[in-house]
């Protein structure tokens, strides 16, 4: 929670064009931020500027510029900060990433307050669970649908991968009969979010399922992880050779 | 609210034209485990895939008659899982059913809290 007084401020300095994971950066940091309970963000576009590649980028040059300058700024505790870094200079890829001693006057009002512990990444190998999610497609967390939260806090988060399935017939908690049928306005299908990680990642994010999901069920079992393999993370213009992982 | 409990899973695979007393057999699985007040069940449709009868089933648009393969998940405690099964024995003639231990988490309005055996 952020309190009045000493703070850090952090500014991060992105491409508008760099992505990681084949969504935008300034999204992925955004939704790490979001999904770590950070007190508040802001992205801000800039109209012209020019980078580390001494090369400038303006909006009237005739073709589609997608390389504008782009600052997400966020306030913090210096503890908080220090906590977040190490991932933030990851996702901010090229990009610079500044800090700023502030202070804080007035804290904006928070709702609800969390904190999570700082999970490190780590390559999955043999024993690993897997987690099932069954919730509606209609159920909704905050202003989206609660699958799509879910994929994100869960990407937000450094669980290993996660696959939706939307089911044809079925029920749940709630004895509610999800169908598929031709010419139904509703959609209300069955969905199962399926996630493979670590015992101790998946136990990790479970506290967030809970928070997130108010009717439905959760089922763990052990699976054994046969091959693990992906692709380096993207960070969009500086793309560097060599560094395929196995 | 929460509940944490041992259960059971049943994965059930079949093909989409199964019939059981003319109605689709996934249909009449899922009527069946809501008869039993079994707490969980989701069908799958495949997009393609092959079973015990070793037929390629896939789901074209270009064709009418579809035979995609169907997978059907139950999840319950063990006890009522077991009294699921001789139904299943006698609907499911070509099929394939497999079994896992898991340990559940149900999440749960208040209102809807009711006691389960």
């Amino acid at each position: 929670m952020l309190n009045t007084g000493k703070a850090v401020k952090v500014s991060i300095y992105l491409s508008e064009g760099s992505t990681r994971h084949g969504v935008p950066t300034y999204s992925s940091i955004l939704d790490f931020l979001f999904y770590r309970g950070v007190s508040g963000a802001t992205v801000l576009k800039g109209v012209a500027g020019f980078g580390a590649d001494r090369h400038m980028h303006t909006s009237s040059t005739v073709d589609i510029s997608d390389h504008l300058p782009i600052k997400i700024e966020f306030v913090e505790s210096r503890e908080r900060v220090e906590e977040l870094l190490g991932k933030l200079e990851d996702l901010a890829g090229t990009g610079m990433i500044e800090l700023h001693e502030t202070t804080v006057a007035k804290p904006a009002q928070r709702s609800s307050a969390k904190t999570l512990p700082l999970p490190a990444h780590q390559k999955i190998e043999g024993k690993a669970r897997i987690m099932r999610i069954y919730i509606g497609e209609s159920d909704r967390w905050r202003d989206k649908p609660l699958h799509q939260a879910l994929v994100e806090a869960m990407r937000a988060n450094d669980v290993a991968g996660v696959t939706v399935y939307r089911g044809i017939l079925g029920y749940g908690a709630h004895r509610r009969m999800h169908r598929d049928k031709p010419f139904h306005l509703s959609r209300d299908y069955s969905i199962m979010l399926s996630a493979i990680d670590t015992e101790a990642k998946l136990r990790e994010f479970l506290p967030i399922v809970e928070q997130m999901v108010q009717e439905g069920l959760v089922v763990l079992s052990d699976v054994e992880i046969i091959k693990y393999a992906h692709r380096p993370i993207e960070t969009g213009e500086a793309f560097s050779s060599g560094d395929a992982t196995p | 609210m929460k509940e944490e409990f041992r259960a059971r899973m049943l994965q059930i695979h079949f093909g989409e034209r199964d019939k059981w007393k003319g109605k689709p057999l996934h249909e009449a699985i899922v009527a069946k485990c809501r008869d039993l007040e079994i707490l969980g069940v989701i069908v799958y449709r495949g997009i393609e895939g092959y079973g015990t009868s070793t037929r390629i089933r896939h789901s074209s648009h270009w064709k009418l008659s579809q035979d995609a393969p169907i997978m059907l998940s139950v999840i319950d405690r063990q006890e009522q899982i077991a009294k699921l099964v001789p139904y299943l024995d006698e609907m499911v003639n070509e099929g394939l059913i497999a079994t896992s231990d898991v340990d559940a988490i149900r999440f749960f309005r208040p209102e809807d809290a009711r006691p389960r055996a």
